[in-house]
């Protein structure tokens, strides 16, 4: 298959109207509007059963708890849990833009955001589905079977009820901009029951087929269903939709919301009518073939999942006869690895990316995916990892397109989160504000809203994070319309930490260095600590790319050399002669918690760059940050070991990476840190209370990936922490490496067989494995074959 | 047939027989291995758990509308007769015949006791202005049975300070048949202890025996006995009332089913065996709220007390779970699944099968679950009472082997969610294939190898007849207390007669752990491995394999610490040589560890 598809791709379309004009901006921008129309592949994308990769379950999930046990489907905007229960099919359906709250722009009494539903807001749920088939009661059939097909974007599930073997699909198009659930039969069955959409904000239902109300903040939203058979009878009784004696039945529902990214617009476009547009979207759907509906999505979805090909060795027959759940408990009771469990793992990550991440808003806490109204934090964008982590793997996994969601959201959001900056950061009370009076650019608070909004409190570097990870995208990608479309954001975050830096004197020196003011390192010690770790080399990175980013883009020259002028002056953190660990505060001490979650003293390390074990970085330093690392720990939770097996990936410790993967997989049960019965992540938060944080479920394939391939411009390593457990044979195609190249990689014996780098942009790069170096050099498009790298 | 009920042999032997059982099972025609055990003589009652209706349930409810006139108010002759023809004419064809009444028909609307001038209790007007034998005469005139209900012990409304004269027992009167001390007795302390060394008091009870059989009852109650109805000691041990009770019954000229409640004691199981015919192992399985029950509080109990109880249960005697109330709908406070596991337990347990339910208003799936024949054939059929082959965890299996060489198979999902549930024929005792029937669904669902795996709702079942195509299980015992294992903490050896070889390890708790060293199996795979075990009460144990990573099951009680029991647990082992640790984990107590069969195929 094709990796960078030659056909004018949405992303393609979408970045041209991105160099638009602001008209042309809300015209095809994320936000819920009329869908072109979809290309139908001529040929069949469908695949035969064997080479199609699936979990499996046994059984369906349970109403009150589909957040553990729901299967996800989404096309990037909407998505959907899906409880496949044989007698009552129920689907709980998001929008990603379906949020309440706003703006936010009045602070507490200690200068910081308030954070609650109404004033930050929520991202909430935007209708519920069920299908009900009275006669086919969970107990009444048997052979039930589940499936998530990965490969083809599909939630499957089918059962025999006297003798009838009766099958379901349900999937979420993006080219039809509908969520479809389509039910077969082979032996003569029927399907008799209904079908009842509903809100769950306390809309009056008055009609079957849409429904459309105003949440407390003003967005508008809707939505609407459609429902058709074969052979037997559909037709509205009230407020639900009544079919019987359907040989088959198919049920298309869409929605959203009149929310657009344009804070000039006040994020709203008025004149969209959310549950007209639904209704136009699911009859236009309703034309056509399930089967046509079907190949649409398939080919869609196939187009970006094949950008990644993936072993990691071969799994026992024992392994593979068992259903999904019992095999994670299976690999984590009996301790023997399962090299195609953990493969699909990452690609469940994929599934989740490309179901939650295109054409929309970004994916926050949960991703696209909600069982009631009051998610933990609201589902929101935290911008102290987790938004940051969501999208670490999305160029590693061969899912560039699917970034575009975070970069639109920075860029849409920057007008709002500028004027907050300026008018609010420097208020007397907010006790991080800048004691040299000036302010400039932008920054965010921990938490963010789609509504331009902060909650919680101030987080001065966040917005360097934010920078640090979209010009990552470009590193990768070498895209200049990328780069140009994030320097806004660049330029603003330098020129905030230009008007907040102060000077100082160490202490037995004279030599003056800039430093964070009063500040706190995510999430523990002190609240009023200068010259944190984690604001330094968030900083120290942020400024290096601005330069990079004014270099290529030729502009800002001078104000380039400024930058960089400040950049040499920055304090960068010591190893501490008391804990031999690398200092997170300016202070020999250890300020915080031993085993906190967050490596905010290390970010360095990673994502930051600039802590390499590679004889670069003085020996102290790596020692420093490995001694931290350590004393952290390896038991925290999803998120939290995702994090520490990239930063182990990135210090070559193969058994340490992986053990921390391996301990993500484990099965959580009664709420316990690990992999839900579905795979999303659970996070215990308390004794017995497990809540689904997405973040896990991408970083840690993000940290898989780094096991297998480390890159920064100009330098690849292959294979820096290749585990035992996946080292007699693999390969991985579609990688994406900073510097602008993208490479497939076979590995046999621990050791690579073979290697091709292909440039999308990148000119000339080093190549290593196991100390050995050899210089590529490519024209863009060009690709080499390396071989003999074992000696 | 399970003539085992009544056996004086120490269970060891015991056990052994059933191995060797269903061993031949597959070696030679099926029923040859029972021929010898079904030649007693059938009781005269209880040949087969009963089957019919009482008024409990209703009368317990706050359910709106079904007690106007206050608690319990719901008894009354007008509705008993109603839910009579209700009985005859929708469920007598399918067996159900008792028509019970309980407590109150002696009680005004206020529970203020009426009693006859021999100091026995007496209809209450208002509730039966016909009076209890007309009653019972409605009852049979519609071909059905009448059941009626007492506490144990001389009420205290019955004293009249010692001067009421008893019934047919010139010189005696009530002060002749307590203690001085007017000790109480029953679970809800109501009556006065019966002194049984007057010889009066059992005229007393021939009195009340006379009586009832006069009026033609055919079953009663007996209510607050101990020890059991939450109570333990001299004078709450109610032994010698029923053994007056079946003694009265005997002369009375009427036989009478007698039945006794409260969570009886399990230590006095034989002395319940020896004087009654059913005894309910636990306490109410009403709710005293809003509906006739709740899966809570308290039908779920039932899956972790019976157990220990199952092999007491038998012709003459059975394990009586309480009401059955499964064909109301909403009334019961149950789902749909939680309605068909509760009539999958009762009917594979043997309980006694009546319900508490208005018959008058049954929907049609409740309808369907009280009248399924072939779930009822079980119940009432010549074959032995199922018990969990899996320990008491989320999801489980109970299993019996029946004469004709089919299983009995139940699977059970007790967990809040759905999930799988699998049967492995191997805890069955034997491999391949079986043909497999739906009860509940009435379809055959094909041929299944080696097991068959179902997705259950929440507190969802199935109940399967399961027919063996393939070979019998061989395997191989590895002893606990053999030499080779190895003992960790407190765990120690100590002698055990019901133990295979005498011997078990015990005093697994506090981090104890027994590890069974050298089990040696070919391939490597899942095994279930039987794990014979004693245990007085439910306990749990961390099971793993090779030092790696355990697995908790719960382990049911045996009921006592003189009685072995076996469950399976799936154990995975590598190709050789394995050792597998039941560890009491932490604070924790395991049961104690008897020996283990690890069979010579994986599943």
């Amino acid at each position: 298959m094709n990796r960078r598809s030659p056909d004018p791709s949405r992303r393609t379309l979408l970045s041209l109207a991105t160099t638009g004009s602001l008209a042309a901006v809300l015209g095809s921008l994320p936000a819920f509007t009329a869908s072109a129309a979809p290309q139908r592949p001529t040929t069949s994308p469908l695949l035969a059963g064997s080479a199609r990769s699936e979990l499996w379950w046994q059984a369906p999930g349970d109403e009150s708890s589909l957040i553990e046990q729901g299967l996800p489907v989404g096309n990037g905007r909407i998505g959907a849990l899906a409880s496949n229960d044989p007698g009552r099919e129920l689907l709980l359906i998001t929008d990603a833009t379906m949020w309440t709250g706003g703006l936010n722009d009045t602070l507490d009494a200690d200068g910081q955001f308030p954070y609650g539903r109404a004033d930050f807001g929520s991202f909430t749920l935007l209708a519920r589905l069920t299908v009900d088939i009275p006669d086919h009661d969970l107990s009444a059939v048997s052979g039930y079977r589940r499936t998530l097909d990965l490969s083809q974007g599909l939630v499957t599930s089918s059962y025999v009820r006297s003798g009838v073997t009766y099958s379901r699909q349900i999937y979420a198009s993006l080219p039809d901009d509908v969520i479809v659930l389509h039910f077969t039969q082979s032996g003569g069955g029927r399907y008799t029951g209904s079908v009842t959409l509903g809100g769950t904000h306390g809309e009056k239902s008055s009609q079957a087929e849409s429904f459309g109300a105003s949440l407390a903040n003003g967005l508008r939203y809707g939505a609407a269903v459609k429902a058709y058979g074969t052979g037997g009878k559909v037709a509205v009784n009230g407020t639900r939709i009544d079919f019987s004696g359907c040989k088959k039945l198919t049920v298309v529902v869409s929605g959203g919301t009149n929310y657009v990214p344009d804070a000039a617009a006040n994020y709203r476009n008025p004149s969209l009518d959310p549950e007209q547009l639904a209704r136009t979207k699911v009859r236009n759907a309703a034309e056509h073939s399930a089967d046509t509906l079907l190949r649409t999505h398939v080919a869609d979805y196939r187009a970006l999942y094949e950008q990644l090909g993936l072993s990691l060795g071969t799994s026992t027959a024992a392994q593979r006869e068992l259903d999904t759940w019992e095999r994670l408990k299976a690999r984590a009771r009996d301790g023997v690895p399962d090299p195609e469990l953990e493969a699909a793992y990452l690609q469940f990550g994929r599934y989740l990316m490309i179901s939650g991440s295109r054409g929309s808003l970004p994916l926050g806490l949960q991703g696209l995916w909600l069982d009631g109204n009051d998610p933990d934090w609201m589902g929101d964008y935290h911008t102290d990892v987790n938004i940051q982590m969501n999208y670490w793997m999305a160029d590693r996994t061969a899912l560039s397109q699917c970034f575009d969601a975070f970069t639109d959201y920075c860029h849409a959001q920057l007008p709002s989160w500028t004027k907050l900056t300026q008018s609010l950061f420097n208020d007397p009370r907010n006790r991080y504000r800048n004691s040299t009076g000036k302010i400039a650019g932008w920054t965010v608070a921990f938490s963010t809203n789609p509504y331009g909004g902060n909650g919680w409190w101030w987080h001065p570097a966040g917005n360097a994070w934010l920078c640090n990870s979209l010009y990552e995208h470009y590193e990768y990608t070498q895209s200049r319309e990328h780069l140009a479309k994030i320097y806004p954001l660049l330029k603003g975050a330098c020129e905030f930490w230009e008007a907040r830096l102060l000077t100082t004197t160490l202490p037995g020196s004279t030599e003056e260095v800039l430093i964070d003011d009063s500040d706190w390192s995510p999430e523990h010690g002190p609240q009023d600590a200068k010259g944190i770790t984690y604001a330094q080399e968030l900083v120290w990175a942020l400024f290096g790319n601005f330069c990079a980013a004014s270099a290529e883009l030729k502009k800002d020259t001078g104000y380039a050399d400024t930058i960089a002028g400040l950049r040499r002056k920055l304090y960068l953190p010591q190893v501490s002669p008391k804990t031999g660990w690398l200092e997170e505060w300016m202070s020999p001490d250890n300020l915080g918690e031993t085993t906190h979650r967050h490596l905010s003293g290390l970010v360095g390390l990673f994502p930051g760059d600039r802590i390499r074990p590679d004889g670069s970085t003085p020996k102290n330093i790596v020692d420093g940050a490995t001694a931290q690392l350590t004393a952290r720990g390896m038991e925290s939770f999803g998120w939290a070991n995702a994090w520490r097996s990239l930063c182990w990936a990135r210090l070559k410790d193969a058994d340490k990476a992986y053990q921390l993967v391996v301990n993500n997989l484990r099965p959580s049960t009664d709420g316990s840190n690990g992999t839900a019965f579905n795979l999303f992540d659970i996070y215990e938060v308390e004794q017995g209370r497990g809540i689904f944080q997405i973040d896990a479920n991408f970083g840690t394939p993000a940290a898989m990936i780094e096991m297998l391939l480390y890159s920064r411009p100009g330098h690849l390593e292959l294979l820096p922490a290749l585990p035992a457990a996946w080292a007699a044979s693999g390969h991985v195609t579609g990688v994406a490496a900073r510097g602008g190249f993208v490479v497939d990689l076979d590995w046999r014996d621990g050791k690579p067989a073979s290697a091709r780098i292909r440039s999308v942009g990148g000119r000339t790069t080093t190549v290593a494995y196991a100390g050995v170096h050899r210089t590529v050099t490519l024209e863009p498009g060009e690709s080499v074959t390396l071989r003999d790298f074992a000696r | 047939m399970r003539s085992s009920s009544y056996s004086v042999l120490p269970v060891r032997g015991l056990r052994a027989v059933v191995v060797l059982a269903l061993t031949a099972g597959f070696a030679t025609a099926a029923p040859a291995a029972q021929a010898s055990a079904g030649t007693e003589a059938p009781p005269s009652l209880a040949a087969k758990p009963y089957m019919g209706w009482s008024s409990w349930s209703m009368q317990s409810s706050k359910y709106p509308g079904l007690n106007p006139d206050g608690d319990y108010s719901y008894l009354t002759e007008a509705n008993v007769l109603k839910q009579a023809d209700a009985l005859a004419k929708k469920l007598k064809p399918y067996g159900y015949e008792y028509v019970n009444i309980d407590a109150g028909w002696w009680m005004d609307w206020s529970w203020k006791q009426n009693y006859d001038e021999y100091g026995r209790q007496k209809a209450d007007p208002e509730r039966f202005p016909s009076g209890m034998k007309a009653v019972a005469d409605r009852i049979h005139s519609k071909g059905l049975k009448a059941g009626i209900y007492l506490p144990v012990g001389l009420e205290k409304g019955a004293y009249n300070d010692g001067r009421t004269p008893i019934w047919n027992a010139e010189g005696c009167t009530t002060g002749d048949i307590v203690y001085d001390d007017l000790r109480t007795t029953n679970g809800w302390d109501s009556a006065y202890k019966i002194d049984f060394s007057d010889p009066c008091a059992q005229k007393y009870i021939d009195s009340q025996a006379q009586m009832f059989a006069d009026w033609g009852y055919d079953f009663l109650k007996l209510d607050g006995v101990g020890p059991g109805s939450f109570k333990s000691g001299d004078q709450y041990n109610n032994v010698a009332d029923v053994a007056a009770w079946q003694k009265a019954i005997a002369t009375a000229g009427r036989p009478i089913h007698l039945e006794l409640s409260w969570s009886l004691d399990y230590g006095h199981v034989g002395d319940w065996k020896k004087y009654s015919n059913g005894w309910r192992i636990d306490t109410d399985v009403e709710c005293y709220c809003n509906t006739l029950v709740s899966w809570e509080n308290s039908v779920v109990d039932r899956w972790y007390d019976a157990p220990a109880w199952t092999d007491h249960a038998g012709p003459g005697g059975w394990n009586d779970l309480d009401s059955l109330d499964v064909g109301n709908g909403e009334m019961d406070g149950l789902t749909k699944a939680e309605r068909q596991s509760y009539a999958t337990l009762w009917a594979i347990a043997k309980s006694p099968l009546y319900t508490g339910d208005d018959i008058t208003k049954l929907d049609s799936y409740g309808l369907s679950l009280l009248t399924n024949r072939e779930v009822i054939a079980i119940n009432q059929g010549d074959t032995p009472p199922a018990e969990p082959v899996t320990p008491s965890d989320p999801q489980q299996v109970w299993a019996a082997k029946n004469p004709d060489g089919t299983y009995t198979v139940a699977l059970f999902n007790l967990a809040d969610s759905p999930a799988a549930v699998s049967a492995n024929w191997a805890t069955l005792g034997f491999t391949g294939k079986a043909s497999v029937r739906d009860l509940w669904n009435k379809e055959n669902l094909g041929t299944y190898t080696n097991k068959i795996t179902q997705a259950l709702p929440a507190h969802g079942s199935r109940l399967f007849t399961v027919t063996p195509r393939g070979t019998a299980l061989t395997s191989t015992a590895y002893e606990a207390e053999a030499s080779a294992n190895t003992l960790s903490g407190n765990a120690s050896l100590a002698d055990c007669s019901a133990c295979s070889d005498g011997r078990k390890v015990g005093n697994l708790y506090g981090g104890g752990k027994l590890t069974v060293n050298d089990v040696v199996v070919p391939k490597a795979g899942t095994y279930q491995v039987k794990v014979s075990y004693i245990s007085g009460d439910s306990r749990s144990a961390d099971i793993s394999a090779n030092g790696g990573g355990a697995t908790r099951h719960k382990f049911p009680s045996t009921g006592d610490w003189g009685t072995a029991n076996s469950v399976y647990v799936p154990v995975t082992l590598k190709a050789g040589t394995n050792t597998i640790t039941f560890d009491s984990s932490g604070p924790g107590y395991a049961p104690d560890i008897d020996r283990i069969d690890v069979p010579k195929s994986s599943s």
